[in-house]
């Protein structure tokens, strides 16, 4: 790709700069170079030749995107920040190659499930993620003190992933369909509890859940960081995976792994012979477990569960795919619960996959104004229907000392049904 | 540098190519390039920290160069090389809202929108509604004097303005003005400094007076076949006595384009609508309702539409906030221009626009907040194609001779900045760019606040 590809795309930005009213990372940093307006005016000055796109300036200044899709929604012209974000930190891979670190993850992990597991099982990719290059590339040195700071709760990688857990094939009694989930990373080796709130919330409700083996990463963490290559493999694995099952539903219960499978897949294979249809159904097919379940309608009744819940819209899943009414449908629907919504329910929780990692003081600073509106609704359970935004939340309530539970939207009904356990 | 950082504290300094070059542009057409980026750019915390620059700036001549958003449309804070950007949206302290006068005072980097909400909790108002509230600064507002379609009820952000405290470009921190309803001590610096374009001092602090919140409005969209209609509708409107809090006209591009933006089945064949919003008691309101639909269907409209409730009014004026971004939808590079006539002359001033657009084979689209006679003849065109805006560049002097013909202005609310600095001579003649450069020379000797739009 040249950066001359995307004048299409920047020119259609008049720097209006509405954007500014809605991105997190740039009401934490102020600066112009960080809201959308600025970022594209730096592609424009790169095809101009009045910036550097080999500096380190430059690759910094397209990190700092959560990809939240907040200014895409609110921008007037329609341009596509999400997609210009992508091709240019793809085109900086290119160029530039990924950090020592991203690539060792990405390409040897990755690339390899069985490896990939016996990592996750050893519990040492996360660790990895929390390490850096040391400047100068001499090796790798923590990102924090102790490997982890110490005041951060960071969800261990569970000794059993889920799919390890869980049978291939789960049958309803009396069952009215058959769905396959798609587990995801998040849920597979740190909330294997979401997704078995996943099978006992459909089960319950006449669905039968078959979970295919074959099935590994979506390939949104490498997507974003520009790893084309790999996120390429993750796709046609996932595709070859699901594409053909006989299932009236793919389920997700991530927003990222729902956007990856239902957005992404189409760009991202559009070179890739053989595809296209299989692509597009695996498209079709695709629903978060809230939308299909409120779309199937609850069969069973729930216990019902007394607390005040209120509900965080992950970016990926009311953004990219458009549910945000569903989930709280769902909720209200539990007996003897109060819901309240937050002050701004969709706005970014700061935590956007590894931008969290790589980001840390600048996501937890996104993350404090979420903390703030969960503080003042004061209700005892925040659901959200996105694991990677349920660790940060619970992250930043824990550290600020802010009581009350995060938990995913299937886990607050399987509670709601009285199931042990969740 | 060491002395700014020392002011300013280093962390409110961005020093890096890459961070300077993002403020060479503003929402206007205009771009200072590599060659004209600043030095640096700084986020003064307090006016004495503007101060303290100010007098540093003045003893070594640097060029400064105030800036809120940099949401203005007319390259007014376009910065030239070795200058320093001043970005005020660190002072963003509401100081105080007081129900019991009814007057607020906040800092220059309260963003307009957010300083609203927190005044109509009160049950108070602020009416000055820039299209770009929920992102434009009190600051910026106060500096271009900024409009909004509330303006043909409520006047514009000067009708509010009460008091500043500004800083002189030679470092004296003034308060002009006062908390009071009115005050005629000293000459009227506040009128002075309001629409000054940041170049005679940088507003730090603005006292403004508030109404009671109305109780309530209603929303029409009046649906013509033909322009001409339309424009003759608007001081019909006014001539019954009514007094709209907005009127605004919409041609068909602008119409089609905002469809595709939102999708909320607006009449795209309809060659004009007006937008009319009364507000009120509500007792009062059916009314008034009543005889604007009355005269705008004997003035021809097609279709008179009254919003069912709040939310379909609240769809209504959020498309029309996007209506001039949505235009980048069909040319990418898009120029608002917004020559300003009175209110009876707007039929008039449609037809020279179509007829200048066709005269030099360009898109021309027309939008107006024509309650009060502001008409934003938009140019939809590509900057990259040079021959086309050379037909851009007449076609706009022939507008701006137009609207001067027709006793109008140049800008009603958006500025001279450096995009009509060649023509500001037209309006104001010879004395008045004289008596203006000489205020200038007072207050600024050393000419290093926005030194290039005067
Ligand atoms: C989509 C869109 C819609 C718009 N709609 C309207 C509208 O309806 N009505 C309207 O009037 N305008 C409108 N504008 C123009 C613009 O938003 C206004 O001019 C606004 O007042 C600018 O505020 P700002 O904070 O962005 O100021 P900036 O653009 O940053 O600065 C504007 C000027 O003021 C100076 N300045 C800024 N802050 C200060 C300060 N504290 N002290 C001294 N000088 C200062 C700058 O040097 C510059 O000359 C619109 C713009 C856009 C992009």
């Amino acid at each position: 790709m040249q950066w001359s590809e995307l004048e299409r795309e920047v020119i259609r930005c008049i720097r209006c700069g509405a954007c500014q009213s809605v991105c997190p990372v740039f009401r934490e940093m102020r600066a112009e170079s960080t809201v959308a307006r600025g970022k594209i005016s730096l592609i424009r000055a790169v095809i101009r030749g009045e910036v550097d796109a080999a500096g380190p300036a430059f690759a910094e200044r397209m990190s700092w995107c959560l990809m939240c899709r907040a200014c895409q929604e609110s921008c007037p012209s329609g341009v596509n920040l999400g997609e210009l974000m992508l091709a240019a930190r793809r085109k900086l891979a290119e160029d530039n190659g990924l950090p020592l670190l991203k690539r060792l993850i990405f390409r040897l992990g990755l690339r390899n499930r069985r490896l990939f597991e016996l990592g996750m099982g050893l519990g040492a990719i996360f660790q990895g993620l929390l390490l850096r290059p040391a400047p100068g590339g001499g090796g790798m040195l923590p990102r924090l003190p102790m490997g982890l700071d110490r005041r951060r709760l960071v969800s261990p990688v569970v000794a059993r992933p889920f799919r390890a857990r869980v049978p291939a094939r789960v049958d309803a009694a009396g069952a009215r369909g058959t769905v396959a989930l798609f587990t995801g990373c998040m849920i597979n080796y740190v909330y294997p509890r979401i997704g078995e709130a996943v099978v006992a919330v459909l089960t319950r409700n006449g669905f039968n859940v078959v979970i295919p083996a074959g099935q590994h990463c979506c390939g949104t963490p490498v997507y974003v960081n520009g790893d084309v290559p790999t996120a390429v493999e993750l796709a046609r694995a996932t595709v070859d995976a699901f594409a053909d099952l006989d299932a009236d539903a793919v389920i997700t219960a991530c927003g990222s792994c729902g956007a990856a499978l239902r957005k992404e897949y189409g760009p991202l294979l559009a070179n890739e012979p053989g595809y296209a249809e299989k692509v597009a159904r695996l498209a079709a097919k695709t629903r978060d477990f809230a939308e299909f379940l409120a779309a199937a309608g609850l069969t069973s009744a729930m216990k019902g569960l007394a607390a005040t819940v209120t509900y965080h819209d992950s970016c990926h899943l009311a953004r990219s795919q458009g549910v945000r009414g569903q989930p709280r449908e769902l909720i209200a629907a539990v007996p003897g619960l109060t819901f309240t919504e937050l002050k701004a329910p969709a706005r970014c929780c700061g935590a956007a996959g590894s931008f969290s990692l790589s980001h840390y003081g600048l996501s937890r600073k996104i993350n404090d104004h979420k903390v703030d509106d969960i503080a003042a609704g004061g209700a005892d359970i925040v659901a959200t229907g996105c694991p990677m935004c349920l660790m940060h939340i619970r992250d930043g309530m824990n550290q600020r000392g802010v009581g009350g539970e995060v938990l995913h939207t299937a886990e607050l009904l399987a509670r709601a049904y009285g199931e042990e356990g969740i | 540098m060491a002395a700014i950082k020392g002011i300013v504290g280093a962390e409110n300094v961005l020093e890096a190519y890459e961070d300077r070059y993002c403020y060479t542009y503003d929402a206007s057409a205009v771009t200072a390039g590599r060659e004209g980026t600043p030095a640096l750019v700084v986020y003064p915390g307090s006016a004495a920290e503007v101060s303290a620059l100010l007098v540093l700036a003045n003893a070594h001549k640097i060029p400064v160069i105030p800036r809120g958003a940099g949401s203005n449309v007319s390259g007014g804070s376009i910065p030239r090389a070795g200058a320093m950007v001043m970005v005020l949206t660190r002072m963003n302290r509401i100081v105080i809202i007081d129900r019991r006068n009814m007057i607020a005072e906040a800092e220059a980097g309260v963003i307009t929108a957010d300083f609203q909400a927190e005044v109509e909790k009160l049950g108070l108002f602020y009416p000055p509604d820039p299209a770009s509230k929920a992102f434009s600064t009190l600051g910026g507002n106060v500096a271009e004097c900024a409009g909004g379609p509330r303006g043909a009820k409520y006047g514009v952000t000067r009708d509010y303005v009460l008091g500043l405290e500004a800083v002189l470009p030679t470092g004296e921190i003034v308060k002009t003005g006062a908390r009071t309803m009115k005050c005629v001590a000293g000459y009227d610096l506040t009128r002075l400094i309001t629409g000054s374009e940041g170049t005679l001092a940088v507003v730090t602090k603005v006292i403004v007076k508030l109404l009671p919140l109305p109780e309530a409005k209603k929303t029409l969209l009046a649906v013509f076949a033909d322009m001409d209609r339309a424009a003759e509708t608007v001081s019909q409107v006014f001539m019954a006595g009514v007094v709209p809090t907005t009127l605004e006209l919409l041609d068909n591009i602008y119409i089609r384009n905002i469809e595709e933006y939102v999708h909320i089945g607006l009449p795209v064949d309809a060659e004009a609508v007006l937008l009319i919003e009364v507000d009120g008691d509500p007792a009062v309101l059916d009314k008034q309702a009543g005889i604007i639909a009355r005269i705008c269907r004997e003035q021809g409209a097609t279709e008179v539409k009254v919003a069912r409730d709040a939310k379909e009014a609240d769809e209504l004026w959020v498309a029309r906030r996007a209506a001039f971004a949505a235009m980048s939808r069909v040319r990418p590079t898009v120029i608002g221009e917004d020559c300003t006539v009175p209110r009876d002359r707007i039929p008039e001033m449609v037809r020279a626009i179509r007829a200048i657009a066709a005269k030099y084979d360009i898109i021309i689209a027309v939008l107006g907040h024509a309650g009060d006679g502001n008409l934003h003849a938009t140019i939809l065109t590509d900057e990259r194609d040079r021959e086309e805006m050379a037909r851009v560049e007449q076609a706009a002097a022939e507008i701006f001779t137009a609207t001067l013909a027709m006793d109008g202005t140049l800008t009603g609310e958006h500025g001279i900045g450096l995009v009509k600095k060649k023509y500001l001579p037209l309006e104001m003649g010879e004395g008045g760019m004289m008596a203006m450069r000489a205020i200038k020379r007072a207050l600024d000797p050393n000419n290093i606040l926005n030194p290039d739009l005067i």
